[in-house]
Formats: structure tokens, sequence, C-alpha cells
């Protein structure tokens, strides 16, 4: 694509998003320019090994056996941060990851990729709490604006609540008894627990042999064989390209690479419709601008192809930054653009937690008579969750075992439990790191051991944030340096909401509830060139013209707690709409 | 288009015959695809054994299967791969000159350091020499330097040596880095194509380990450990005296108290948060994930790498009693609200006014800008 009306920089969970409306609906030329890999497309058969095709326009290019192929379902082949397939670095697997400076005991967990984080998500689409955008005082704009596009986006992704299988029938027995309501709006303003709003196909929406999808279910769950919907196999974190052997367009999650591309490349086939071309490997290194001194505006960006090393500048009418809330800060800064104090600032992470409960087999039976153990692998990964507006929410959790013994006993802030004392107080029997015949007598315990993930509303801060480390540079430019800490009140909310959840496991009748007490988890990153600091109320940047955010960084805080795939992609849609209003 | 590490070559045939390695022990590590010197690699086996020892233990509760511990299945390697897998460094961002006027270059010497302890002295008068710092400078830091100096100790190494192998800041590409440790009378020699942070991080670990000691905050007294008998000052830690050790540079201030000591032989101090995050994490990504299936591939480059070993039968799994992965599932599911959630247009929406309800903690919500 020669002369594109729109560049945009990153295709994660929000930029093909914004791609598909701009072209969509308002007939525009869009370029994606990622610096990661695009899987499952045949311009791209080897995309860890060698450089493949250049570009790709042709939703034929798409192939989901071969992302079937890529995607292996095994964890640390999918989530070791140096080496697995989903992760932050150069498609070539021969090169390390893209370093980042963190001088803390802190994980960030972002991919590099086309589909960008979204490829490793439980698919979690709550909106954000009303709360959270009317009277929290970040937002320019109102809830009720964003509504319209909550609902396109939860038609484009297929977003409806997700199914009870063993674990989440546990989790309600919790909560119930805990005196809980079951909460039945998307629109939350009070406190219950509800099903997952999720971005997966129903269960067996047809089978292969015509049966429902239940436990007597003996049928295939190849697509070849005639089955549609979702498999209940947890492992959206290893990129569930399930059903296998469906198209990428049928996979039941819907990762923005199956929810957004496809429908994007289909705008190529349309000559009403402007065109979208994604170029993966292509990491964006400055955004060109002209004028000044005073006004500025973007006028196009240069990128480096990460096998071959050549750089290139495009020129285009708008610029739209999607690459994250770490890479379009330190893409702005590396740029040189002008930095009130708030460029990279504010970033929040919903201030995690992880309460794990451990059932006995007694327990479980009498909560499911059809099941032996809750099997965290069953199901979806995460399908019920309990909100509380002002203070957060958390999600019931099952993984397959790798990720849960790293989530649950070997990620802590509080040392090791051995020597952890727990305030007797406390409704957890540990706390902290969990080693040695310790570890291996809870891992024993696998099948019967699930965890809350709490969500905390941890508010912007100007103290955390994105800022150019001054040690260490690659070929991009200076490198990241991240840092976050909680501010008390973030704590005394995380406090509260693992109270709850360890009271919930206790009324549900686990034998043993730890808290990991986690460090920061930078994996719900929001709010780090937020709406109203950094950028306008139409997500423009204030000090540069024609250069948009349309990812989770133009978020204006943390939306409350609710995971935010759906708010982050509500909003990119709505600025797609704002771009071609303002400048086409 | 891989660039592997390659070991060059164990020299030194005559110390070879001297010391009680066998031939066989030599060409062992000749092919091994992860070849490490013996302090990087027991420095590594005493972390793997405190966090996942062998458990003979629990046989009779829970069945053999729930003996073998991490050692069992390698686990060292993959903690050694992927820190030497952790960061590239790129020839053209780095420099001879000490200060650039762009401020972003990278001084080689950043880098490169020396470590010799087969002088005279003691390994602290060696860190001392490298660090350009006195005894007394020691004690300006608020540091024991006699307590220290008892405790210290990198084991079997005798000098480590890391730089830039064939550098050319001209040039643009990945910076090979060599690396060539003296252990015992042998050598080991590695070219790398990131920086080696693996072998670095062990020698980070035993000058913790002497002020941990120095400290007197060791609950067991450190004796020489003789399942790994290459290991300095940390290997000698009783194993939950090793985790209590490396907690001490998250929580103990350990990294601010040493970071002059430690600075020449880490590009950055300051990550070694990070990392004690990462050698416990690891585990989790190594030890219980089906890695240890990928038997003599393990160590090899990703695309290198092919289960050899069953899903469900590799050894955490036996022991988590997880199948491996499905194509899908057959179970018992349910929708919770009948007929779905409900949602109004938005111009039908009718919020309520508190839209917080009774719940917000009383004086939270604040603490934003």
């Amino acid at each position: 694509m020669k002369n594109p009306d729109v560049i945009i920089v990153g295709a994660g969970a929000d930029g093909p998003a914004a791609a598909w409306k701009l072209a969509d609906d308002h007939g525009l030329d869009v370029l994606i320019l990622e610096g990661g890999a695009f899987h499952g497309n045949k311009q791209w058969p080897k995309p860890h090994a060698d450089a493949g095709g250049t570009v790709s326009t042709d939703p034929a290019d798409l192939d989901g056996k071969l992302l079937d192929e890529q995607f292996t379902h095994l964890e640390a082949d999918a989530n070791d941060p140096t080496w697995g397939y989903l992760r932050v670095g150069p498609a070539d697997h021969s090169r390390a990851p893209w370093f980042r400076n963190l001088h803390q005991n802190a994980f960030i967990w972002q991919i590099s990729a086309v589909g960008g984080t979204s490829l490793h998500y439980f698919a979690n689409h709550p909106r954000a709490y009303p709360y959270a955008i009317d009277t929290q005082d970040h937002w320019p704009i109102s809830y009720e604006e964003l509504v319209p596009y909550y609902q396109l986006n939860e038609e484009m992704t297929s977003t409806q609540q997700a199914p009870m299988t063993g674990k989440e029938e546990v989790f309600i027995e919790g909560a119930t008894n805990a005196g809980y309501p079951l909460i039945d709006s998307k629109n939350v303003t009070e406190t219950g627990w509800r099903p997952q709003a999720n971005a997966v196909e129903v269960p067996g929406r047809e089978t292969s042999n015509g049966q429902p999808l239940d436990a007597d279910y003996e049928g295939s769950f190849s697509y070849d064989d005639g089955f549609r919907g979702d498999t209940l196999v947890g492992d959206h974190f290893q990129g569930s390209s399930t059903p296998v052997d469906a198209p990428v367009r049928d996979k039941a999650r819907k990762s923005s690479n199956v929810s957004y591309v496809p429908p994007a490349l289909d705008t190529n086939k349309d000559a009403e419709k402007g065109n979208v071309a994604i170029r993966p490997n292509a990491y964006v290194t400055n955004i060109e601008t002209t004028g000044g001194p005073g006004s500025i505006e973007a006028s196009g960006v240069t990128f480096r192809d990460s096998w071959s090393g050549m750089t290139q500048t495009v020129e285009a009418d708008t610029v739209v930054l999607a690459g994250g809330c770490i890479e379009s800060p330190r893409l702005w800064l590396n740029s040189g653009l002008p930095d009130d104090g708030w460029v990279g600032k504010g970033l929040t992470t919903h201030w995690f937690d992880w309460v794990v409960g451990v059932y006995d087999d007694d327990t479980i039976a009498e909560i499911n008579p059809d099941g032996e153990h809750m099997d965290p692998y069953i199901g979806q990964n995460s399908a019920v969750r309990f909100d509380k507006p002002g203070v957060g929410g958390m999600e019931d959790i099952g993984m397959s075992p790798g990720l849960v013994s790293y989530a649950d006993y070997l990620f802590s802030q509080a040392g090791y439990s051995f020597d952890t004392p727990v305030d007797p107080d406390e409704p957890w029997d540990t706390r902290g790191y969990v080693v040695g015949e310790e570890l291996k007598r809870r891992m024993s315990d696998y099948r019967q051991t699930k965890a809350l993930l709490i969500l905390t509303d941890d508010l912007p801060r100007q103290d955390n944030g994105v800022s150019l480390d001054n040690t260490f540079s690659d070929e991009h430019g200076a490198v990241p340096k991240i840092k976050w800490s909680p501010h008390p009140d973030d704590d005394a909310k995380r406090d509260e909401l693992c109270r709850i959840a360890a009271r919930i496991h206790r009324e549900a009748g686990a034998e043993h509830v730890h808290r990991c007490d986690w460090p920061p988890l930078l994996l719900h990153m929001q709010s780090s060139m937020r709406m109203g600091k950094v950028l306008d109320s139409n997500a423009e940047a204030k000090n540069v013209d024609r250069l948009f955010v349309a990812d989770h960084s133009a978020l204006a805080n943390g939306l409350g707690g609710p995971n935010p795939t759906n708010s982050g992609q509500a909003l990119a849609l709505r600025t797609a709409d704002k771009i071609a209003s303002l400048y086409f | 288009m891989t660039r592997r590490g390659v070991m060059k070559g164990i020299s030194g045939i005559a110390a070879l015959s001297m010391s009680n390695a066998t031939i066989a022990d030599a060409q062992a590590a000749l092919t091994d695809p992860l070849p490490s010197d013996p302090h990087t690699a027991d420095t590594y086996r005493s972390i793997v054994d405190a966090i996942i020892p062998r458990t003979p233990q629990l046989e009779a509760e829970l069945g053999p299967e729930h003996v073998p511990g991490g050692l069992d299945a390698e686990l060292e390697k993959f903690l050694i791969w992927d820190f030497n897998h952790f960061q590239e460094i790129r020839s053209e961002m780095v420099t001879e000159k000490v200060e650039s006027e762009t401020g972003l270059s990278m001084p080689t010497a950043l880098f490169e350091f020396d470590l010799d302890l087969g002088g005279l002295g003691s390994p602290l008068d060696a860190l001392l020499d490298l660090a350009d710092l006195t005894l007394l400078d020691l004690l300006d830091l608020g540091l024991n330097p006699d307590a220290l100096e008892d405790h210290l100790d990198f084991g079997a190494v005798d000098s480590i040596d890391v730089g830039f192998a064939d550098l050319d800041t001209s040039t643009e590409g990945i910076a090979n880095f060599e690396i060539t440790v003296d252990s015992d009378g042998e050598q080991y020699h590695q070219v790398l194509q990131n920086y080696p942070y693996a072998p670095v991080f062990t020698f980070a670990f035993d000058v913790v380990a002497a002020e941990f000691l120095a400290k007197g905050k060791n609950e067991e007294p450190p004796a020489p450990n003789e399942k790994f008998p290459a290991g300095g000052t940390f290997t000698r830690l009783a194993p939950e005296d090793r985790l209590r050790c490396l907690w001490t540079i998250v929580d103990g201030g350990a990294v601010d108290d040493l970071d002059e000591l430690l600075s020449p032989m880490l590009p950055d101090v300051g990550i070694l948060k990070y990392v004690v995050m990462a050698v416990n994490g690891l585990h989790g990504f190594g030890y219980y994930t089906e890695w240890s299936g990928y038997g003599s591939t393990k160590a090899e480059m990703p695309n290198d790498r092919e289960m050899e070993v069953p899903a469900g039968e590799v050894q955490s799994r036996t022991q988590t009693d997880y199948p491996g992965p499905a194509p899908g599932y057959a179970a018992n599911w349910r929708h919770a609200v009948p007929g779905g959630f409900k949602d109004p247009k938005a111009k039908n929406l009718n919020l309520p006014d508190d839209l917080a309800g009774d719940d917000v903690i009383d004086g939270l919500g604040g603490g934003s800008q």
C-alpha cells in the first residue's frame, strides 16, 4: 500500500478493530505495521524461522490449520517469556526477546504478534463499571457514549455469557453462600457475581454427531467433522486455536486476529470499501512530523524490518499509535515528540492478587454430583466473576499446571511461606512463595485447586509508568524503563477483595486457602497515554495534530477493575469514527 | 539461521587427567547442547534443589512419581538457557567511548570484565580490584570487610573473563559475547549471541550470600555441599537459607548495599530484583510445563525442540495428574443467566445516581492525579 490514509502502529487487540472500522465504514485505506509475527497466515508459513512474505491483504492468506500447527497448546512452548511463541520479541526465535528494563520484583506479560496480547487472553469482555467512567472524574466522555461501541464490539467478538462447568459451580456455591446476588446486567452498578461476558462462542454450537456437548458427548471436536463453537478446553493462554481445523475466523475464541483481522482484510474484496494491509515484522522506530515550532502534525512513520534490517518511511494523512501501554509511549519519546509530563505516565494494572483454594474430593462431589474433580483445565479459563464497583472485582480461574504452579505458588512479594507468618485475623491459611515438599504436595492436588484473580481499581498516578532507559538501547532506540508501585489506597482495596475471595472459597468448602500476595503483574495495562491528559476527547494527541492513540493506553483509568479488552476495542472503534469525521 | 552458542573446546588435557573427571565426562561436556562451567551449573542446581527437591518421604503417601525433583528433569539447564537468552546487544549500539553526545550509546566497558582469582589475596581482594575499591571504601558503604572476606568464595572458579567476540561497532548486527571460565585447571569457553547473564548472575549470588552470612541472616550454618562441589558461597547455604539469601535482593536492601561491588560484573545491577522473580517463576515455566518432555532437545533453540515424551507422561504431569492438551472436552455445562444479560440501548440506559453503590470503602477512591 503506497499511499495509506491512515497508518496504524501495532496489530494488537485494538489496532485491527480501528482498521476494520476505518476501511469498512469510512472507505479509508489503512496500513497496519506490526512489530511481531503473523501466525496462521500462508505468507509466513514458518513465522519464527524465516522472513516469509512482506504484507498480507488477502483474506485467503489466513489459514486455520496453519494456526493449529503453530499454536501447539503446549504451555512452555507458548508462554515461556524468553522463547515461547507468545512472547514480546522479534519473530525470529533464534533471537532474544525485546529487553525492557524493570528494576523490581515484577513481571510484564505481553505478546508481540498480530493479535497482540489478545492471543493469550481469557477472552473476558466485561464493560467498564459506569462508576469508573462517570464519577471517577478522569474521563472526558460519558459511559453512555461508549455503550453503542460496546454493543458493536460485543457483536463483532461474539461476546456472551460464559458457560458454567465444574469449577464455576464451586464458585457459585461460595458466592451464593456468602450472600452475593447474581447480576444479570452488562452495566454493573452493584456488588454481586455473574457469568463472565466473554468473547468465546457458545460451547458446541454444532457438534459432529448432532448430540449436545455434555458429559455424554462422544463425537469429534474437529471443524472438519462438523464441530462449531467452543470446545471447553482451558488452553486460552496457549493461543487457543480451537476448534481444530477451523478457519481462522471460525476459531471459538475471538482474539483480534480472529474477530477483526478477517473482516478487515475482507474490505479489500469490496470496491465500495477502503483497503487494509497488514505488515508484520515491521517495528516502527519514529513518528515523522511536519511543522513546528509550535503546532506540529504527524505525517508518517519510519519502520524497520526485523528480518532484513531495512528501514523505510511511509507517509499518511493520519497516524494511530496502537502498540500498547509500553510501546506507544516509548515510540513517542524516542521520536522526540513534546512531553508535557504525562506521556507514559499514569500506568494502571489492576493491582492484581491471587487467592488459591484447595478442595477435598467429598466437597466437590457434593457440589458437582457428576464430577470427581474440578479439573481446572476443563471448561473456559475464566467463566465467572465477582464485581464490586468502587473497589474492583475478581474472577475464577482454571489453567494448566505450569501456569498454575507459577501463579499459585511461585510469584509473590511476601517472601517464602516458610518464613511468612499469617495474621490470625486474616482468612487465609498461608501466604507467599510455596516451595519444596509443600509445593509438590499442593501441586499433587492440582485437579482440586482453583484460584481467584483479584482485579483492584488502581487509579492512575504520575509516578507510575514508562520512560526511556538511560543505559540500554536496541535497534529501535532507547529501551523502555518500567515502574509501577501501588498507592496505599490500592493496597487497601486489594486486601478487601482478597478477604472476600477467601470468604467465597471458605463458603464453598475449601480445605486450604492461600494468598499469593503477588508483586506487580503488568498484564492489564492501561492509561499510559490517557485521554484527558496526553489525548483529547477524540483520542487525538493534544500536542501533535493528526496523531491518535487507539490502544489500552488511551483509557483514562483502569475502568474500575474489569478486564480492559472490551473497553479498549470499543474506544478504538469510536476513535476510528472520530478520525474519519475530523480529517476525511 | 540459528546462531547457537558454541563451546569451542576444553583445553588442558593434562589438567584433566589430574582431576577426577574422565575423558568421557569431557566428551559429554563437549557435546552438551548447553555447555556451562561447573560453578554456573552447580549454583543453579542448588536453587533448583531448594525449590523442587527430591522427596522420597512422599512416596508412601502419594506414590513413587512424587519422588523425583527438579534436578531429575535437569531444570538447571532451563534456567541457564533462559538467562543466556535474556538480552540481545546490538553491535551498532555500543561504542568504545565512555561517554557519548546522545547519551544513548552503550560503552563496551559496560559488558566486559575479567575477574582473576588466581593471584595473591582473597576472592574479595580480586573483586575489590575489579571494582576499583578498597577495604576502607567497603566500610564507607556500610559493609563489614572482614566478615565478607571470611565468607566470600567463588568455588571452583579461578578466573572469569567476559567480553565481546569480534566486535565491530561500525556494522549493524547482533553482538556476540565470549565467556571464558577457568575452573579447577579446566577451561570453559563459550561464544553466545547474547550477554551471558547466566554465569554472571551466579557470581552476584555468591557476593549476596557472603553479605547474607556477614549480617548473620542465615538460620543454619553454611557448610561445603558435596552435591554442588564447584559452587561458591551461595551453594554452601542450607536450602532454605539459599532462598532467604535470594530474597534479601528483593527485600533486604542487598542490591543497594552491594551495588558498587556488583556493578563491574553486571551491566545493570537493578535488574537483579527482576531476576529473583524469574529464578522462582521459571520453575513454573519449566518444571511444571512440558519442558522436560523435550528430552535431548530441551536446550536447543526453540524451533529445534521436539516433544520426546507424551505430554501426559512428563515427570511433573504424572505428579499433577494432568493429561496434557486436548482438542476438546465432553463436560456438563449450563448458562447461569437464562435468556442472557439485560442490555438496553444507550438512549434507554437508566443508571442509578449512586454508581458506586454502598460498597466503596470509606475514605478510599482518592490517590489519583
